[in-house]
């Protein structure tokens, strides 16, 4: 039950995806998982261990809290399983405070009273703040911050928009070009199988793609020369998001 | 001739109403420990809380019964009302009640005394409880209604868990035994602003 509980979120997952592409996709997709789920994965708990005992990395635009909220909120939303790591160590959360200070930058006051908000209700609601909830109660809060449902006045727009915001930005960081400074190590394309940008695909490439075992080569867009940011600037599909800035 | 058609209408109706008191489910009197019949709801079984599914009892299942399934639905809200908070079904028919606090997730067994029940889809496309949460204005109804089954419902494997539409169709005709506890929840403070459009998820609420 616990293994197709998983299989199950991280496929809503990746159909979410594979609608909108890796620069961006927006829907109601469920990709909540379980806490047993996340505490059976030894793969993922690894590199959780390694993420966790490495130095805090300092970030450029978010406060030292609004980071912390940040990270455990991407964490939940697409967490570490036995199919491999999560947002969290696909530094999702690094991604979004990066383009907050760019291309994100329209969204930087959204997250900071949505973050402030998100916490206000946990406390509000469950008798907490947010990071000192088990797992189960953080899914439980962003349950009801997606659908709406938190207590009037907390958020001051809408909690399920910013919940939609967070997620989108939380896809964008884990399946977008490492470039933009998420998808570290490649973690969220190995997720979902896809090989890497390529200039020239052979028939022998074609063949093991089809196959399913091209193998990944790891490469940025931007690792070829005649891939610049000029030729990659591609309107966004998420409304804020432009690339090449 | 007129008189001949009256008789049929007089036998079809007679046959009609027969059939109807022979369906007539016994009463189950549902109660709980925390919720009381026409009061407010505790804030913890409501997002204003943590959003615990609350405890329910009951008695007067008929021996017939083979299972039990649970709905809770607002019938002050939804697009076409009722606004569903929960679906419980393939609860065995000697539980006589749910404990507080259902899993949340599929992975999670379910209590001993209701292994096997089973969590529906409710109104937020979620198969857990998610309490009461109306826009503020005016108290809502909650219906708790607790179903007794002459016979099991058939699950496949890999089927998603039913809605209250679908296992209402499930459980048609094999109904031995019906009850409620109704309670109220209200909010007050400024309403928040309906989701963007083309959210999946927040269509069709109509504040629940």
């Amino acid at each position: 039950m616990s293994e197709q509980s998983k299989l199950i979120s991280r496929r809503d997952l990746l159909r979410g995806v594979g609608v909108a592409g890796v620069a961006a996709a927006a829907g109601p997709v469920s990709i909540l998982s379980t806490p047993d789920a996340a505490a059976a994965a030894e793969p993922a708990a690894a590199a959780a261990q390694a993420a966790s005992a490495a130095p805090r990395e300092a970030f450029e635009n978010l406060t030292a809290v609004e980071a912390d909220l940040l990270e455990a909120i991407v964490d939940r939303l697409i967490p570490s399983d036995s199919l491999g790591p999560g947002a969290r160590e696909a530094r999702a959360a690094h991604y979004i405070d990066r383009a907050l200070g760019g291309a994100l930058a329209s969204s930087r006051q959204a997250y900071a009273a949505g973050l402030a908000a998100l916490d206000r209700y946990a406390h509000a609601s469950r008798g907490k703040g947010f990071l000192e909830l088990s797992a189960s109660d953080k899914d439980s809060v962003l349950m009801d911050v997606e659908s709406g449902a938190t207590t009037p006045g907390i958020f001051a727009g809408s909690s399920a928009q910013f919940f939609t915001l967070v997620l989108n930005h939380t896809r964008q960081g884990t399946f977008g070009d490492p470039y933009y400074g998420g998808n570290s190590n490649f973690v969220g394309w190995d997720l979902l199988g896809y090989p890497g940008v390529r200039t020239m695909v052979t028939p022998a490439d074609q063949k093991a793609l089809e196959a399913g075992q091209l193998k990944p080569n790891h490469r940025s867009a931007y690792d070829y020369e005649g891939f610049n940011k000029a030729t990659a600037r591609v309107e966004s599909h998420a409304g804020d998001m432009k690339h090449g800035d | 001739m007129r008189h001949v058609g009256g008789s049929i209408l007089v036998a079809l109706t007679l046959g009609v109403a027969h059939s109807v008191v022979a369906q007539t489910p016994a009463k189950i009197a549902v109660t709980s420990a925390t919720l009381k019949e026409g009061e407010t709801i505790p804030r913890q079984y409501t997002p204003d809380g943590r959003n615990d599914s609350p405890p329910l009892a009951w008695s007067g299942v008929p021996g017939s019964a083979k299972e039990l399934a649970v709905i809770c639905e607002d019938p002050d809200a939804g697009n076409p009302p009722p606004f569903v908070h929960w679906v419980v079904y393939k609860i065995p028919a000697t539980a006589k009640g749910l404990p507080e606090a259902l899993p949340i997730d599929a992975a999670t067994k379910m209590p001993a005394d209701v292994t096997g029940a089973v969590q529906g889809t409710n109104g937020f496309r979620r198969a857990l409880y998610r309490g009461p949460a109306p826009p503020p204005g005016k108290p809502h109804h909650y219906h708790f209604v607790v179903y007794a089954l002459d016979a099991p419902i058939a699950a496949k494997a890999g089927q998603p868990p039913l809605t209250r539409a679908e296992l209402l169709d499930a459980i048609k005709g094999h109904i031995v035994g019906q009850g409620e506890l109704v309670a109220l929840y209200e909010r007050t403070g400024p309403a928040q602003p309906e989701a963007p459009a083309g959210r999946g998820r927040g269509r069709g609420r109509g504040g629940n």
